[in-house]
């Protein structure tokens, strides 16, 4: 009985870092630039298919490859921020909403047309062979898969909290005026968030790519998780998102592994339904007001 | 002088318009070319326009070229409706074909009936389509009970089952597939252990199969498509699940070997059509098919094909397009497929045609069992 819970709990939390890595481009781009980004899966779907381009049409290795869609992606991210988010930017939330939202669509008609509705696989590095933890089984490419998240998660967050970039980055989204008095370049700050957010989409696309499959039409169930997990942590907190993911994933395993499994997707949105009652601004966030 | 000339041209351009309408014969085509099975919607409109190209290059029906005039559905029955309407009001077709989802075909079906219009649908499984008293509706499509009889008794001697779990997707097709097996396979003395479903782009399968693997099955019984069931039986095999694998779905494709890899090596699957079939027809089929797309056909590219062919057909018989004298002439069928003949009964669903029951082996649906489907009663 006890095994089948650690079982249980295990699968949550592999699949919470998972959730966690695939809303972090979303809480990253809402909380800097205060962007609500409808197009977060498209871009997340945008890196599975490149992943797929690499490593089977183009014969890559998986890192080459990652290395290869993430330069491609931050590129589209940048120039994405650089000649169409910039004439949203300061309008209110609004037209940035219906733009990420025409942008989610003309993204995944465009990926159907190139690649057609054929789910397809992304080669992992390593095998997909059973690893036993006692009584719990997890796969190689699993803990592979968390490895390269961490890794993910813990490389944004230095990248903000430590480089001058990043001071840069959080000096411009909490007064753009004072930033550009002090010598800023605040249009290619905004597009390197916008890139970074765009990046961290595709790597947790292709890396989830190499373990489920990638697929031109997954986008809008992407961004579902991926709002949820930010709600719960707090629109804009990074570890908020992390937390929110694992809680997200362990729930739902839960849900899924003692009450009923044709529900599980319901699990998120009741939590969020109650976050909002109660904690409107997230479980984690410390202030009660936006920045 | 100024406005006779004018006139001339909308004269002129009427009569080019009509004699273009004359050269034609349209059929309507609705399935999901968006959304989560898009990829089968696609593998039937796939077929549907081999059919065509076939036909047509035979001379067409009644003389004329056959065009096909495809809507997408997205699997929504609010969509479909409004997708049969288009074609109906705007398209002015004589016939409609379609539907994917058995929830999205039961909207179309009272479009068709509204505008006196026949519609045929080759995929939608749900028992009670063809109970509903629709004379307007036709089905070239197997049904979830259907199969299961054929096919439950083989697969409990062949398998040796006792004790099963039922894993299917959570939409009518699903739950329709896992009640009509397991009703059948526990009158023949099966026990069902679980049954647990899961929502279409479900891609971790963890906690379900943790479950699956407790209850420790002889058998697992999958009712699943390509995506997600390639996904499922990859981390069936990952998680240590030893039970042998059976299901319904597009599961003989070239496809769902490719995604699943060796973890499909063994799996027997329930299905009306494989490529592997040996009939003169089939080859034929498959020969174009493969010239065309460069994949090999799977269960719905057969049922788009089977779909249209028995469409023209009828028109054909009815000796012009004409709606109601199609749905007299459909009444009729006999028609000769891929996978077997096609005839209707009094509640007009197909029966004659065959089913078998795969084991894939190194990629390949290998027939191990053949059966007549016959009309329900």
């Amino acid at each position: 009985m006890f095994d089948l819970f650690l079982q249980f709990v295990v699968n949550g939390l592999v699949n919470g870092t998972f959730y966690a890595l695939s809303a972090l481009g979303l809480t990253l781009i809402f909380g800097l630039m205060r962007l609500v980004n409808f197009a977060h899966g498209e871009f997340y779907m945008m890196g599975g298919i490149l992943g797929w381009v690499a490593t089977d049409r183009l014969s890559m290795d998986f890192f080459t490859g990652l290395v290869a869609v993430v330069a491609v992606m931050a590129l589209f991210g940048w120039l994405l921020d650089r000649y169409l988010i910039v004439r949203v930017r300061d309008k209110g939330p609004e037209p940035g909403i219906l733009l990420t939202i025409g942008l989610a669509i003309f993204l995944t008609n465009t990926a159907l047309m190139l690649v057609g509705t054929a789910p397809h696989k992304v080669a992992a590095p390593v095998s997909s062979g059973p690893i036993l933890l006692g009584p719990v089984i997890i796969t190689e490419v699993r803990v592979f898969a968390i490895a390269v998240s961490v890794a993910a998660i813990v490389g944004a967050r230095l990248l903000i909290q430590k480089t001058k970039l990043g001071r840069a980055m959080r000096a411009t989204f909490q007064d753009p005026t004072a930033a550009s008095l002090v010598g800023i370049n605040t249009a290619s700050i905004y597009a390197s968030t916008f890139a970074l957010g765009t990046a961290l989409a595709a790597t947790s696309g292709m890396l989830l790519g190499s373990i489920y499959v990638a697929q031109a039409s997954i986008g809008g169930l992407i961004s579902l998780k991926a709002f949820v997990v930010v709600i719960l942590g707090g629109m804009g907190n990074f570890a908020g998102a992390i937390l929110g993911g694992l809680i997200l994933g362990v729930a739902e395993s839960l849900w899924g592994g003692y009450v009923q499994t044709g529900t599980v997707d319901m699990v998120g949105f009741a939590l969020v339904i109650l976050i909002l009652f109660f904690r409107p601004y997230g479980l984690f966030s410390v202030r009660a007001e936006r920045a | 002088m100024k406005k006779t000339a004018m006139a001339a041209a909308l004269l002129a351009g009427f009569v080019s318009m009509a004699a273009q309408a004359a050269d034609t014969i349209k059929i309507g085509l609705i399935q999901p070319l968006t959304g989560s099975v898009a990829y089968n919607g696609e593998a039937d409109v796939n077929g549907s326009k081999i059919a065509v190209k076939e036909r047509n290059a035979k001379g067409g029906v009644l003389g004329k070229q056959i065009e096909l005039v495809i809507e997408d559905g997205e699997c929504q029955p609010a969509k479909t409706v409004s997708a049969a309407e288009k074609l109906i009001q705007k398209d002015k077709v004589p016939v409609l074909s379609g539907a994917f989802c058995s929830s999205a075909t039961i909207a179309a079906m009272s479009v068709a009936q509204k505008y006196k219009v026949p519609l045929l649908s080759g995929v939608s499984s749900k028992s009670d389509l063809t109970e509903r008293g629709n004379e307007w509706f036709f089905r070239s499509a197997e049904t979830d009970g259907l199969l299961a009889r054929a096919f439950a008794k083989i697969l409990v001697e062949q398998l040796d089952l006792k004790k099963i779990a039922y894993i299917g997707v959570n939409d009518d097709w699903g739950r329709g597939g896992i009640s009509e097996f397991s009703s059948q396979i526990e009158a023949l003395g099966g026990e069902s252990v679980q049954k647990l479903y899961f929502d279409h782009g479900t891609t971790d399968f963890y906690t379900m199969l943790t479950r699956v693997r407790a209850s420790k099955p002889d058998g697992v019984f999958v009712a699943a498509e390509t995506q997600d069931g390639s996904i499922l039986v990859k981390q069936m095999k990952e998680i240590g699940l030893q039970s042998k694998i059976f299901g319904v779905g597009s599961w003989a494709t070239a496809d769902f070997a490719n995604l699943a890899g060796e973890a499909a090596e063994g799996i027997h699957a329930a299905v009306p059509y494989a490529h592997t079939i040996d009939r003169p027809e089939n080859k034929r089929f498959v020969e174009e098919y493969k010239k065309a797309y460069g994949e090999l056909p799977g269960k719905y590219s057969a049922a788009g094909y089977n779909a249209l062919n028995i469409l023209m057909d009828a028109i054909e018989r009815a000796g012009e397009a004409d709606p109601d004298k199609i749905r007299k002439a459909l009444a009729e069928t006999d028609y000769h497929g891929p996978n077997g003949s096609f005839k209707f009964n009094a509640k007009r669903q197909a029966y004659g045609f065959d089913a078998v029951l795969v084991r894939l082996t190194k990629g390949q649906p290998e027939i191990v069992a053949k059966a007549t489907v016959t009309a329900d009663e």
